[in-house]
């Protein structure tokens, strides 16, 4: 039994991190239509930022905080020089996950050639330890789990409480219709490429923190995991990543747990593949979508 | 030479790729797991059972089999793998979501592989692969590989032509421009999808043999889900669905690129440097191409038809002179399409189509709520109703595009509504959309030509036996479109591309090509919308014509002018319900129909 609390408690606190990435992901999935490759190298570039952080004696709060800032301007600035002006000239869907790819490829190996190959560990786990019901956590993980919860319940308000919510839910449905409805659809977009970069951003640091050392390829392997949880909690859906996110990471531990650890992605991977073969729009999703082919 | 075995391998398995994507559309962003099984399949054949081969490393099979057997062993079990990985496609997800499935599978199985040492050795990998020519002197051997892989890669171009040149390449394209409009046309799009990737698994396996038995050694990290990226460069560079084009991006991207940077002047202290630069200049020159040349180097050229300077047909003036159209037709349907009622009397008025109680539900609402109705042999039936009436999902669940949720579709006495939509449209059932579904990178005249049914260009036998086999009926084929483009006046854009098409150009080209497809039971979904009033006074003059040489059709259209003069039986629908049956000059005075129109 204590393995397996144990393994629940290692679970959710990776799970909070999956979360916290997995909600930018679907947010950014969901209203701008994009699947963005790039969005695992960007991780990784927040995860050598924040590293670069602590090292210089920055603390959690400001190194999240610095993080979020200089991704989501990244995301910004991505989204704005190359993968808006693509859309405008109607490449097709898989024309632009490629580019999404290619750059998340420039992106990590330019990140190889300056802080090179190596594995880099970040050595003690940052602050105390706090216990409760057979629980252990670090308050760094604390810090995570309080970051996760408040950037997840305010973008689920903003999406459905305030106008800019629907417009931007708007602007996910048909973008045409939106903008000849004075939306401006272009800001939307931006916004929201901007929510979901300081979410990646957060989550590098967040990642960088909570494991124990890592290398290059950490964003992309990590965003197989925010896969899994964007798509177990259905695309778009914030409160759905959130739950996805802690499913992926407690299964995945505890499964682990009991088996070999080696197998730890498989688990993730598996769960996934099996989630889009056999429920494809998640856990939560209503059915909308069937809705709008009546028009014909 | 080194550099040359490698373009020798990248550009198998960059064939394999382009078949895949590039001509037939299928996203498959796993592609290098194929490649990565090849080598570990053809190692794992050659290789003796691992404890009679010093026992320090762990793998399956080691049977100690002949180089050439265990070379063709490996491909054909990855044109095995290609089709399963091709089965995941199948559900019809969203292209985005085929790509994740993709993706993730690629990285999934690096990390099953590499976990699992009993399998292939994990993550260190297989090494101390047999070299296919180790009985040649070690000093000659590197060129002998080279010829070898020289001669694989000669035979798999020419192999490969079969494919994506002729009727096949054809049909593959049409897949990939439209997948519903070459369904509505009768092709087996999942048939062929899965073809297309067993062949590209088959390439990919032989480019996996081949380099690893080159190499002696093949690990995870061999294959990382990037390399597909560097494939899938090479292509786009090249250019997407040209052969040609695809050897010029292999030269450039995996072989110049990732290899060329190895000759850089070394930086000591950083070892990986040049590594990193191949892969940074492969990302930009991705997203360059895709920003500013898309198409590739060279890019697909398709087949002109047309004699340059013929003079244009004269375009037909009365109702008369399209009576060639109706001959077009039943040449094709013949004799199969008119023994159906060849049977019956003449005069009898039996249905060629029979719906009953059909229900079709999309979420909460009831889009088609228990419609019955028949359409009489070699007559046109008109099907009319308000917008939301539900007219569209009955064609829709007529020629199968959609499910039924209830009720039954009879066609020519025999019941198909569980049969998929390709199927009905071999027995006969041929729609049109609403919306104009042109193949949009192929020519007008490919248009009509890849809509034919029962082309033996397009079968296994064709594809083995060659040119030789089906270039009659290919150009017996290309008189027939011409002919009928040339009645609806359109034989100066023969070989046009579809998608620089007119709108109503378009929809002309619809309904051609519906026609080539051998219907006996035509669906025209508002073919007349936003036609000119010359194209449209043709196009009904070919219907009546179609319909007196004994074609049946079902016409949707809210030109009810059109429909009066055309069809004897109308029926109305309105909110999925069946209303009213008759002649339209009844309807007119009917109560219900006036409310449907006036109040629904």
């Amino acid at each position: 039994m204590n393995v397996f609390i144990e393994a629940v408690g290692f679970g959710i606190a990776a799970g909070v991190v999956v979360a916290l990435g997995a909600v930018g992901f679907t947010v950014q999935f969901g209203i701008s239509n994009v699947l963005n490759i790039t969005y695992g190298a960007l991780m990784t570039l927040a995860a050598y930022l924040g590293y670069a952080l602590l090292g210089l004696g920055l603390g959690v709060w400001e190194a999240l905080a610095v993080a979020a800032a200089a991704i989501a301007l990244a995301s910004v600035a991505f989204n704005r020089l190359l993968i808006a002006p693509l859309v405008r000239r109607g490449t097709g869907f898989v024309g632009v996950v490629i580019v999404t790819v290619a750059a998340g490829i420039i992106i990590q190996y330019c990140i190889v050639a300056i802080a090179g190959p190596d594995t880099v560990s970040y050595g003690q786990q940052a602050g105390s330890t706090v216990r409760g019901a057979g629980f252990v956590f670090t308050t760094t993980q604390l810090i995570i789990i309080a970051v996760t919860v408040v950037a997840m319940v305010a973008l689920h308000l903003l999406l459905t409480r305030t106008q800019l919510g629907r417009a931007m839910r708007a602007t996910s449905a048909n973008p045409v219709v939106a903008r000849s409805c004075g939306i401006r659809t272009e800001r939307i977009i931006d916004l929201t490429w901007l929510i979901s970069g300081a979410l990646c951003g957060a989550a590098g640091v967040a990642l960088a923190i909570t494991t124990v050392s890592f290398d290059f390829t950490i964003g992309p392997t990590f965003l197989i995991y925010m896969i899994a949880a964007a798509v177990l909690g259905g695309i778009g859906q914030p409160y759905g990543a959130m739950i996805g996110g802690l499913v992926v990471g407690v299964g995945t531990q505890v499964a682990a747990a009991y088996s070999s650890p080696a197998y730890q992605d498989v688990y993730a991977f598996g769960l996934l593949i099996a989630m889009l073969l056999i429920r494809p729009r998640g856990l939560l999703a209503a059915g909308t979508a069937s809705a709008r082919r009546l028009a014909g | 030479m080194v550099l040359l075995v490698y373009l020798g391998t990248d550009l198998l398995a960059a064939w394999g790729l382009n078949l895949e994507f590039g001509v037939a559309g299928v996203v498959n962003f796993a592609y290098i797991v194929l490649v990565a099984a090849g080598a570990y399949f053809y190692a794992a054949f050659t290789l003796g059972p691992p404890a009679a081969m010093g026992g320090f490393q762990e793998y399956i099979i080691g049977l100690r089999l002949p180089v050439v057997l265990a070379v063709v062993l490996a491909a054909l079990i990855c044109g095995v793998l290609g089709c399963l990985i091709g089965v995941t496609g199948l559900k019809r997800l969203r292209a985005d979501y085929q790509a994740m499935v993709m993706l993730v599978i690629s990285i999934l199985a690096t990390t099953v592989v590499g976990a699992d040492t009993g399998l292939f050795n994990g993550n260190a990998g297989l090494s101390l692969i047999p070299n296919p020519l180790a009985s040649v002197d070690a000093s000659r051997r590197g060129w002998y590989y080279v010829a070898a892989v020289a001669a694989v890669c000669v035979l798999g171009y020419l192999a490969l032509r079969r494919f994506t040149t002729g009727p096949f390449g054809r049909v593959l394209r049409a897949v990939r421009e439209d997948e519903d409009a070459a369904i509505a046309v009768g092709k087996n799009v999942v048939g062929l999808r899965l073809a297309v990737q067993a062949v590209g698994g088959v390439y990919a396996g032989l480019s996996g043999a081949l380099l690893a038995g080159f190499i002696g050694g093949w690990s995870p990290s061999s294959w990382a889900y990037v390399e597909t990226l560097a494939l899938l460069t090479a292509i786009i560079v090249g250019g997407l669905g040209n052969d040609a084009g695809v050897l010029l991006g292999t030269a450039v991207v995996p072989v110049l690129i990732l290899q060329g940077v190895q000759f850089l002047p070394q930086v000591k202290s950083a070892p990986q440097l040049a590594d990193d630069l191949g892969w940074i200049i492969l990302g930009l020159l991705t997203i360059a191409f895709v920003f500013s040349r898309p198409q590739g180097l060279i890019p697909e050229r398709r087949p002109r038809y047309r004699q340059p300077g013929a003079p244009e047909p004269p375009l037909p003036v009365s109702t008369a002179d399209l009576a060639p159209v109706a001959r077009l037709w039943s040449q094709r349907a013949a004799p199969a399409a008119l023994s159906g009622h060849a049977q019956q009397a003449p005069g009898s008025r039996a249905p060629v189509l029979a719906v009953e109680g059909v229900v079709k539900r999309y979420g909460g609402v009831h889009a088609v709520d228990g419609a019955s109705f028949t359409a009489a042999a070699g007559r046109i039936t008109g099907l009319i109703g308000p917008n939301g009436a539900g007219k569209s999902t009955v064609l829709g669940l007529v020629s199968g595009f959609a499910r039924l949720d209830a009720g039954r579709v009879v066609f020519d006495g025999r019941d198909v509504s569980r049969l998929p939509a390709h199927r009905r449209a071999r027995l006969g059932i041929v729609r049109t959309f609403q919306l104009p579904r042109e193949f949009r990178a192929l020519t007008t005249i490919e248009n009509l030509l890849v809509a034919a049914p029962g082309q033996r260009g397009e079968s296994v036998a064709g594809l083995a036996a060659g040119r030789w086999l089906w270039r009659r009926d290919e150009e017996e084929l290309v008189a027939r479109a011409q002919e009928l483009l040339g009645l609806f006046g359109m034989a100066g854009q023969a070989d046009q591309r579809a998608g620089r098409l007119s709108g109503g150009q378009k929809r002309m080209l619809e309904v051609m090509r519906a026609l080539m497809a051998g219907p006996r039971l035509l669906l025209l979904d508002e073919p007349m919308a936003g036609l000119a009033p010359a194209l449209a006074e043709r196009l009904e003059a070919a219907c009546r014509q179609l319909a007196d040489d004994g074609l049946s059709i079902l016409l949707v259209e809210h030109e009810l002018r059109a429909v009066e003069r055309l069809c004897e039986q109308v029926v109305v629908m309105a909110q999925g319900k069946v209303i009213s049956e008759g002649r339209m000059a009844e309807l007119r005075t009917r109560k219900e129909v006036q409310d449907a129109y006036v109040v629904g």
